[in-house]
């Protein structure tokens, strides 16, 4: 492998290549419900791998991720309804500079405070904030949800593309979320994602070494919140409904479960973990109640296991063969 | 003056008590072990479906010596439980990162649901509290439910029993020099894997015996779990990391503003809880109690 990808960036961007292929050619090979599931599943891919930036690459262990999913949701939905002839690229991307303004305010006062377990409490309280603020506003559908969100008419200047037609809307979703994991790549590779992960490993040394931890810990806040709000943006006209359990703390699991069940070390430890969840649920979904036994018990085995997630315990499997391929033919040639 | 003041005030207590009761065990689990248990929310739930049985069982609920019975029972399995979710996940997960520890206890609390779900099925159940404590007391314009009044009068109860335990015994003595340096205990002849287990087993009974206790308090579902445990974490976190007086104080502290709040607010019921919590934890991250651990 090593000889064929010389870079990093070569080997992943084949990797997310062949994916963003494969997931493109679905519709014609798939049935409408296993298309549904891969659209919905992309955009938890883009959920999760937006956490893993702040959690994977900075330490920080946000419990409210779902509220930025939410507010990107609703805020999109309510610009579409509000102003329905505004460019659909402008709605999608202002709901996520909304959300990413409101993660830098929030940031600038949450993260001097607190760290750790505090923040991730923090988190989950402001969150639960949302959640409740979202599910009492008349305008908002309160706890019906968001109704009637419609997919709408994409003008790209030369072509106007109806995203209510067939598939068009599922295409859409695959090339933004690609898009959006393209961007969360580079932050991670650039000069940020280098500091961003020294923080995590020593925030004192790292501030010593002239890194402004603060801002630094602040962007990753913002730029997570911001691409995970445009993944709820896009959610919203998909489902063609929000209901506030996008803002539940339940969905703020979500993310960390990916992550950490797909492994946080690598990029795209979310995106196996994602699929690996979809997969056992989309399995068990007939099972009432078994369903939660079995991915529980999943998810158990793989903490208490594989500590490092699927893509960590399948690193350390190929380390052991390779080292076992390497002690025999060393035995080989002994003699 | 009394809608106004004392009638909130009595609310509040009273939901604090609950929060409280609630909490006890996920105090004393996350003081010492350093585990914040999501799986809490699910062995008190258990806990409430195996009283609900119980009562069942028997016909109505008639006695408070057979509401305390069944919620002991409801306990004692819970306790049983513990032993096994000792041995097989928490023991693990001292190796492990914190944040795994997370992870491996929201698992256990999909199982629980699941488990919850496939024994006693989705539909909703409620218990009426034992006939002796279905009357209210009224103090002027304050009505008083017999069942509330217990209900503060046991939060405060175990408070300072715990409180009690926790300072004037040696068993209360050994947890604190557990929870301070688990190494240097051992070092002195603590055997501390088996405390562990002991304080697990104590933590779960306490989510059975609360499971039963609150019954009459609330709808039997499977969300039972979800709603009570992020209370239960600002209680937890608010208090200071893991200490029942700090919890003791957050339980009060949190709900009574709550109460308040759902008065002069009533559009968005349960904000002021959360705002509370978030202000608390920005103006006093150390906790209401810092540096006290258990």
């Amino acid at each position: 492998m090593k000889s064929l990808f010389p870079t990093q960036l070569g080997r992943d961007a084949a990797i997310g290549a062949v994916i963003v292929i494969a997931m493109l050619a679905m519709p014609s090979l798939a049935s409408k419900g296993f298309v549904f599931i891969l659209g919905t599943l992309s955009l938890h891919i883009v959920f999760g791998l937006s956490w893993n930036l702040m959690f994977g690459q900075t330490g920080l262990v946000s419990f409210g991720h779902a509220s930025f999913f939410a507010i990107g949701g609703y805020a999109y939905a309510l610009t579409a309804r509000l102003y329905p002839d505004l460019h659909p690229l402008l709605a999608f991307s202002g709901a996520g500079l909304f959300s990413a303004a409101l993660a830098l305010l929030v940031g600038m006062v949450a993260l001097r405070r607190s760290l750790g377990v505090y923040f991730a409490i923090l988190t989950l309280a402001l969150s639960q904030i949302v959640y409740l603020v979202l599910s009492s506003i008349p305008a908002l559908g309160r706890e019906d949800g968001f109704t009637g969100i419609r997919r709408p008419m994409l003008d790209l200047g030369v072509v106007a593309i109806d995203l209510a037609q067939g598939n068009n809307y599922y295409y859409f979703i695959i090339v933004v979320s690609a898009l959006l994991a393209a961007l969360l790549w580079w932050v991670m590779h650039s000069r940020f994602g280098r500091a961003f992960r020294s923080i995590q490993q020593d925030p004192d040394r790292a501030a010593f070494l002239g890194i402004n931890v603060q801002a630094n810990r602040l962007a990753a806040f913002a730029i997570a919140s911001g691409v995970t709000a445009v993944a709820g943006a896009l959610y919203g006209p998909w489902l063609q409904l929000l209901t506030p359990e996008v803002a539940h703390w339940t969905f703020s699991a979500r993310p960390i479960l990916y992550a950490l069940l797909g492994g946080v070390q690598s990029f795209w430890g979310p995106v196996v973990g994602a699929a690996g969840f979809a997969f056992l649920e989309y399995g068990t979904r007939t099972m009432h109640g078994f369903s939660e036994i079995i991915i529980g018990t999943i998810l158990l085995i793989v903490v208490l296991v594989f500590p490092g997630g699927i893509l960590g315990g399948l690193a350390l499997l190929g380390k052991r063969v390779g080292s076992k391929v390497r002690n025999e033919t060393r035995v080989e040639e002994a003699p | 003056m009394v809608d106004f003041i004392a009638s909130p005030l009595f609310n509040g207590l009273f939901t604090a008590m609950v929060v409280f009761l609630f909490t006890t065990g996920l105090t004393l689990i996350f003081g010492i072990l350093r585990v914040l248990n999501f799986a809490h929310g699910g062995f008190f739930m258990i806990g409430a479906y195996v009283a609900f049985t119980l009562v069942r069982a028997v016909g109505a609920q008639t006695s408070v010596l057979g509401y305390i019975g069944v919620s002991i029972v409801a306990g004692i399995v819970t306790g049983l439980c513990g032993i096994v979710v000792e041995r097989v996940i928490f023991r693990p997960l001292q190796k492990v990162d914190e944040s795994y520890s997370l992870i491996a206890t929201y698992a256990l609390l999909l199982i629980t649901e699941g488990a919850v779900k496939s024994i006693w099925g989705v539909s909703f159940h409620s218990v009426a509290p034992p006939d002796v404590m279905n009357g209210a007391v009224f103090a002027g314009n304050l009505v008083m439910p017999i069942y509330a009044l217990v209900i503060i009068a046991l939060g405060v109860l175990s408070y300072a029993l715990l409180e009690w335990i926790l300072q004037h015994t040696e068993t209360g003595k050994l947890m604190k020099s557990v929870a301070s340096d688990p190494w240097m205990a051992g070092m002195l002849g603590v055997n501390v894997p088996r405390f562990y287990t002991y304080l697990v087993v104590a933590g779960f009974f306490m989510a059975g015996v609360a499971g039963g206790l609150l019954l009459p308090n609330q709808t039997l579902s499977p969300n039972l779990a979800s709603t009570f445990v992020i209370q239960a974490f600002g209680a937890l976190i608010v208090g200071g990391m893991g200490n029942i007086r700090g919890t003791f104080l957050a339980a009060i502290l949190l709900c009574v503003v709550d109460s308040f709040g759902s008065l002069y607010f009533p559009a968005v019921p349960g904000l002021l809880f959360y705002i509370a919590m978030t202000l608390a934890l920005l103006f006093r991250p150390q906790g209401l109690i810092a540096g006290a651990r258990i």
